[in-house]
């Protein structure tokens, strides 16, 4: 009411809009803090699912999107290897290999002399004495092919069936293949996180918009005196959407917080993993856009679930 | 503010909760509403506050009619009413002191000025050393007391009671309408709806006599002059 003019000894009546809105959502976020510390176990539970089930998805998400990276730096061109019958000879396949050469698609062939490939299968192995044994040498010669970088999935697919037509040829291995599915599973894994994600975060809703039905419930009579003596919906309804944005902002925190945590744990193994593909150490690590990120969609379910739960119950109290 | 009712009805279903009820207040009238229960006190008060709307006639309040006044309205409105309620609907959850504030917080005072009015208000119902107690350690007057307070500190221009002595001794409810004859002599619009038929007929002001939903007498406005 501003009925008191100005100067008068009770003061000099009520902010204006813009001030009271401001004002009653600093009041709104500051009392909402206070409740969410005073009930500090409850909150931590709260805050703990909405951690859990951001950071599972997340950590998901994170680590197919490591694999992924980890395959993308692998990229050596995709290279197959034409093993020749037994019986044929180096010229022959040196002719083979002129051919290919002027093949479209084909950027390089590298001719592995039958005897060299021994060599260094013996050395590698370190197999020197099986060398002096083996009477004849088991190898055929080979061929390896460098296709063009335009030449991708089905594209290659079709280059090793062409070049297994060819007279002369064994065998050909696309070299690339076990890339090809480790990247379809890591995509898998992706889609499975995106998928758990949206999971997650139904459950996150209806937790927090449960969780926040209780606290209206609990509040009923202080919604009621409030809607009695002038306070608006708007009014009533503010301490709860901040509960639920201070909810899901602690709980998104607490999500980044846990990945990090099982980042740390599975560090090691993931590292022994790369080692057996060649591959150097990653640092599974959280960034800091990842945790803002986290934040953010812990907000957003926060305050969804609020603004759900709010719609549904706050309007049911009516004063009588 | 004044306040017209003309010939307002209220049905709840087959049940005449109001008929035809035509009354005036002049801004600045106290009035006793008074009546067996379920004669249609609440009723009338729950149409005044927009709790509920009439199902026939039309209510004025400072020469605006309530029919006009939508659902996103009614808050506003209703900050023109200072409300005292028989149990005194204090929040156990704080202090005396936030208590009578929260009226001023809603319309957006500053501190200094919640300050200074919460303190008046608590001075006028003679709390002001307790506004740091939380309300269940108070006595049943005392708590009613801190409700009167919460319903002056934003001063409304009309101030409802419903049942304001309902549960206190002769002597203590003697107290709270004296308090709100006093606050009637400020210029405060005063409607106490009671069925303390003793203690109301000892004092000077208007008496609406409700039974079965009609207005019985206008009037006992003895010693108003």
């Amino acid at each position: 009411m501003a009925t008191v003019p100005s100067g008068s000894s009770v003061g000099a009546g009520p902010r204006s809009v813009i001030a009271t809105w401001l004002y009653h959502h600093r009041q709104a976020a500051l009392t909402s803090c206070e409740k969410l510390f005073a009930e500090s176990v409850a909150s931590f539970l709260t805050i703990m699912v909405i951690g859990i089930a951001l950071a599972l998805p997340n950590l998901g998400f994170s680590l197919a999107t490591t694999l992924q990276d980890q395959i993308a730096k692998l990229n050596a061109p995709p290279q197959l290897s034409i093993l020749m019958e037994p019986q044929i000879t180096f010229n022959e396949t040196a002719q083979l290999r002129e051919r290919l050469m002027r093949r479209p698609g084909i950027a390089q062939v590298e001719l592995i002399d039958r005897d060299d490939a021994l060599a260094d299968f013996t050395a590698s192995a370190g197999l020197e004495a099986l060398l002096e044994r083996l009477g004849t040498n088991p190898l055929p010669h080979s061929l390896w092919v460098y296709p063009k970088a335009n030449v991708r999935d089905a594209g290659l697919d079709q280059l090793r069936i062409d070049l297994s037509a060819l007279p002369g040829v064994s065998n050909v291995i696309l070299d690339s293949r076990w890339l090809t599915r480790l990247n379809s599973f890591s995509e898998l894994m992706k889609t499975t996180a995106v998928v758990l994600f949206f999971v997650m975060a139904a459950g996150v809703v209806l937790t927090l918009g449960n969780t926040l039905r209780l606290a209206i419930e609990a509040r009923r009579e202080e919604i009621i005196v409030i809607k009695l003596i002038g306070g608006g919906d708007a009014f009533a309804r503010r301490p709860f959407l901040y509960t639920g944005l201070l909810t899901g902002c602690l709980g998104g925190l607490m999500a980044g917080l846990l990945s990090f945590a099982a980042a740390m744990v599975l560090k090691s193994p993931i590292n022994r993993l790369l080692e057996l593909y060649d591959q150097p150490e990653v640092m599974l690590s959280l960034a800091i856009s990842d945790l803002l990120v986290l934040i953010g969609i812990g907000s957003t379910l926060g305050l969804m679930s609020a603004w759900y739960s709010v719609q549904l119950h706050l309007a049911r109290i009516k004063p009588r | 503010m004044d306040v017209v009712f003309n010939r307002v009805g209220k049905r709840y279903g087959q049940r005449d909760a109001l008929m035809d009820l035509t009354f005036e207040m002049p801004s600045g009238e106290m009035a006793f509403l008074t009546g067996h229960s379920g004669a249609g006190k609440s009723t009338l008060l729950r149409l005044l506050l927009l709790l509920e709307r009439v199902s026939s006639g039309q209510i004025i309040v400072g020469g605006q009619s309530l029919a006009k006044i939508k659902a996103s309205g009614i808050p506003k409105y209703r900050r023109d009413f200072g409300i005292v309620f028989q149990d005194h609907q204090l929040l156990s959850d704080r202090s005396v002191y936030h208590n009578v504030a929260l009226p001023l917080e809603i319309a957006g005072f500053t501190k200094r000025d919640v300050d200074r009015r919460v303190r008046a208000a608590l001075d006028k119902v003679g709390l002001l050393d307790r506004e740091r107690a939380e309300p269940d350690t108070l006595s049943g007057g005392e708590q009613q007391r801190v409700g009167i307070a919460r319903a002056v500190v934003a001063r409304p221009k009309i101030l409802i009671a419903d049942e304001p002595t309902g549960n206190l001794d002769p002597q203590l409810s003697a107290e709270i309408m004296g308090l709100f004859a006093a606050f009637n002599s400020v210029g405060v619009t005063v409607i106490v709806a009671s069925h303390d038929l003793a203690l109301i007929s000892r004092m000077p002001h208007r008496i609406l006599t409700l039974d079965q939903g009609s207005l019985l007498t206008v009037g006992s406005e003895r010693g108003l002059n």
